[in-house]
């Protein structure tokens, strides 16, 4: 049972959808803004939702904030930055239980949803309208952490490094986080302009998942984003590059046992809903499940590592393939990727292998309708690329992506960047 | 048949003790497009010394062995299970924990195609010398994978310093030399002593038919034998082995995991509902809403990646914090005077109040998830209790009960620390 989403703007630039759905026990309320993806405020921005966090006027004290959210029977009030090909999407959600369950009949939904708009909009400022200092420190120290903290996942850092070569120059290089040296440039005054244009510049979204009444939530936000002086900013969508003039190599030595081998692959310029629809079901039968022809050949038949899978970005056009070998074998690794990339583009595969990747694909997009952050991201995702489609729709979607087209969209392929992140040298040895 | 209901949530589910022997516990919830299939095993990788009736002395197994067996399950005479279900659509996938194997699926259509795999495969074994050769890379690589991830040496450092013989303490994939002596006799030998129907349950939560899984299990399952198996019993002793281990990897800052060593109770239902008063203690003593989180906080001495946890299976109960920190030992220093501060003054009413409301909402969001119901079932069917117990556990909790409890989960005598740094 997966409803649509019914969205409609309430402001200058904002917009508000819901989907309401009996079975959730709890409600989400979130609200996203939308920036330009820049080297120059990615840090800032980064750090404003998360200053956000720790408290508002009416709750001042981070400790008081987090003691109201516990007595919303652990209502989770959550910070988050993400990237949406060359834009950064500032979020903040709250998560509530529904007023069905609570033990003394409170109204937890509005509770959470005034709540939410107070720490959005009513923030807390000292006398000369700036965060407070020390939040401000703390907060900076957190993404500092965070941006260091990359290396701790060594598949996700050799991914953002992979990534980071091939698309030097573009917004999408930018990290979400931003670097180290922007990051130590956020000052209390520096946070405190990118809030402004947070709340004033960005274009909003505001999604409502659950079963309580959404119209409540826009009753709340309508009037507090009514009290805004808003002049919101027309985002341009990113152009991927249609495709790769050379082979980059990039080598990154570090203190590891297991190699991190990332081919990053360019898949076509702008695309339109069917091809991009093309392009994953060829991300999926070359690399992206388990009986896909990176699993069955890389991993199993030649057992030369634990993974190897592919991974389209809808909003960048990007596919990387990673794997994780030991670095004697990253060679061969490499080889055999390019050699079942080969065997797609030439109609390699037969009519159950397509079949079974679409059957895959359409589960997992028919399950995103059972949890609430499953749901609340899917609509994100949809608005973000302009779309508002259901999952049911996006599936039968997939379902008829056509063998042609599949090697159309594999032919389209090229290979721009091989990134190997392995161990010191004399332990290669 | 029985059907367990929870007068609070108006839900209920079914328990089935099948003629084969294996309990189903089906819980349909309406409205929900995906289902989920666990089919577990209470066999884990803490279950490496044991006999069975045939037996006259226990063997020790090498460790890492529940999980290789896992790993060998998918392949059958017929091929792979995973191409198998790839004729479903189903997302299947498998896990070992100290405690437990679980082979599992969700889907949203084609579930009882997927159902009859997952039963299939999992009650018929098949490998050679050969099969089981060819696996040893793959599990390697997956054990060199762990090696390196400092998250996971750290919490496996911690338990290794708490524990002396508890084979908890060694971790689930076991070391690449441990997995060298693991051969085809010994994985049948393994499954034919736990892969018995009577250790085993069939979970089943979402948009499903229960009638589906009641044929298919009649169809399919044949009935087992007696289960004869004895587990060796270690001795335990309450103190910790190391108070502080540290070990160099490269990380960004310090990553530490701080433990207490609780006192496992009579049964495993004790220990399961002990597990949930621990975790409403580990909320008070150091929750967002603490006095403690608050100054670590201030201090720059912690940052969101806090977090605080509570376990427990057959014989182990443990409380860990964990974070990222410049300096862990600080941390350390701190948490222990805050709880030596709680027991001493004693936990404020309202403080055990407010955490009681939002353990209680954090429970809520579990019987509203298809994949988390299923687990829950499981976790309470392998500790003897139903599913809805825990939520009574939590909405019953007194302070009287909790400040008792704190003395028997937060000895700070008998405390880890494990910290990873950089070395730098």
């Amino acid at each position: 049972m997966s409803s649509k989403l019914e969205r409609a703007s309430i402001g200058q630039g904002i917009h508000l959808g819901a989907v309401r759905d009996p079975k959730f026990k709890h409600n989400l309320l979130s609200a996203s803004f939308v920036l330009p993806l820049s080297e120059k405020d990615v840090s800032d921005n980064a750090v404003t939702p998360y200053i956000l966090r720790k408290g508002c006027r009416e709750c001042p004290d981070f400790s008081s904030l987090n003691a109201r959210l516990a007595g919303l029977y652990g209502a989770a009030l959550d910070a988050d930055i993400t990237k949406f090909g060359g834009w950064q999407v500032l979020e903040l959600s709250i998560r509530g239980l529904d007023n069905r369950f609570a033990l003394e009949n409170e109204d937890v939904t509005t509770q959470c949803a005034e709540l939410l708009a107070s720490v959005l909009l009513d923030p807390k400022l000292d006398g000369k309208g700036l965060f407070d200092e020390k939040d401000t420190a703390l907060e900076r120290q957190y993404v500092l952490d965070t941006i260091e903290a990359q290396i701790n996942d060594k598949r996700a850092y050799a991914r953002s490094q992979c990534i980071k070569h091939m698309c030097a120059g573009e917004p999408n290089a930018v990290r979400r986080y931003g670097s180290i040296e922007t990051a130590r440039a956020i000052t209390p005054e520096s946070a405190v302009r990118a809030y402004r244009r947070m709340v004033e510049t960005a274009p909003v979204e505001l999604i409502f998942v659950g079963s309580g009444d959404s119209a409540r939530f826009a009753q709340v936000f309508q009037k507090r984003f009514g009290q805004v002086r808003r002049s919101p900013l027309q985002l341009e969508r990113m152009r991927p590059r249609e495709k790769a003039d050379k082979v980059r190599e990039r080598v990154e030595h570090m203190d590891l046992s297991q190699s991190k081998l990332v081919m990053g692959m360019r898949t076509g310029g702008a695309a339109g809903p069917r091809e991009l629809q093309a392009r994953r079901v060829f991300s999926a039968l070359y690399g992206g499940t388990p009986f896909s022809k990176l699993f069955l050949n890389v991993r199993e038949k030649l057992s030369l590592c634990y993974y190897c899978a592919s991974r389209f970005d809808v909003s960048t056009g990007l596919i990387t393939v990673e794997s994780g070998v030991e670095a004697k074998n990253s060679d061969k690794a490499r080889q055999e990727v390019l050699r079942q990339l080969k065997a797609v583009q030439e109609g390699g595969f037969d009519e159950t292998e397509l079949a079974n990747t679409k059957l895959l694909l359409k589960n997992s997009i028919r399950s995103t309708g059972d949890t609430l952050t499953g749901l609340q991201g899917w609509y994100m995702a949809q608005v973000l690329r302009g779309r508002n489609d259901s999952p049911e729709e996006d599936a039968a979607q997939i379902e008829a992506v056509t063998r042609d087209e599949v090697i159309e969209a594999a032919r389209a392929v090229t290979l721009d960047t091989v990134y190997f992140l392995t161990g010191n040298e004399e332990e290669a040895q | 048949m029985k059907q367990i209901k929870s007068v609070r949530l108006g839900e209920s589910y079914t328990r089935i003790d099948h003629s084969s022997g294996l309990t189903l516990l089906l819980c349909p919830m309406v409205g929900f497009s995906s289902a989920y299939a666990l089919f577990a095993t209470k066999y884990g990788s803490v279950d490496s010394c044991f006999k069975t009736g045939l037996d006259d002395d226990f063997t020790q197994v090498p460790a890492g062995i529940a999980h290789y067996l896992e790993h060998k399950m998918f392949e059958s005479e017929q091929g792979d299970a995973f191409a198998r279900y790839a004729a479903t659509g189903a997302n299947a996938n498998a896990y070992t924990s100290f405690d437990r194997t679980a082979y599992l699926f969700s889907c949203s259509d084609h579930f009882a195609e997927s159902l009859d795999i997952l039963l299939d495969f999992v009650t018929d074994p098949y490998f050679t010398e050969q099969t089981v050769e060819k696996e040893r890379g793959i599990i390697a690589q997956e054990i060199k994978m762990y090696d390196d991830s400092p998250e996971w040496r750290v919490f496996f450092n911690m338990l290794g310093a708490m524990y002396h013989e508890n084979p908890v303490r060694v971790d689930i994939a076991g070391t690449v030399e441990s997995i060298a002596e693991i051969d085809e006799k010994l994985l049948y030998r393994c499954y034919n002593t736990f892969y018995n129907l009577r250790n085993m349950v069939l979970c089943v939560a979402g948009g499903f038919d229960p009638d589906t899984v009641v044929k298919a299990a009649d169809r399919i399952l044949k009935p087992a034998g007696e289960l004869k198996v004895e587990r060796r019993k270690f001795h335990e002793p309450s103190t910790v082995r190391e108070r502080k281990v540290e070990q160099v990897l490269p990380v960004a800052q310090p990553l530490f995991h701080i433990g207490f060593k609780g006192v496992a109770g009579a049964s495993e239902a004790q220990n399961l509902y002990h597990q949930t008063l621990d975790e409403l203690l580990v909320e008070i003593i150091a929750g967002e809403a603490s006095p403690l989180y608050r100054r670590l906080y201030d201090q720059g001495l912690i940052n969101q990646t806090f977090s605080g946890e509570a376990m427990a299976s057959r014989d182990y109960a443990l409380c860990f914090f964990a974070g990222e920190s410049r300096d862990p030992e600080q941390v350390h220093v701190q948490l222990v005077q805050e709880i030596e501060r709680l027991k001493l003054e004693g936990i404020p009413e309202e403080v055990f109040r407010r955490c009681q409301k939002a353990l209680y909402g954090r429970y809520m969001s579990i019987y509203g998830n298809v994949n988390a119901v299923a687990g829950l079932m499981l976790t309470c069917h392998f500790a003897g209790i139903e599913m809805y117990e825990l939520l009574d556990v939590i909405a019953n909790a007194t302070l009287g009960g909790l400040q008792d409890r704190m003395l028997q989960s937060f000895d700070t005598d008998k405390c880890s620390i494990s910290v990873v740094t950089s070395g730098a």
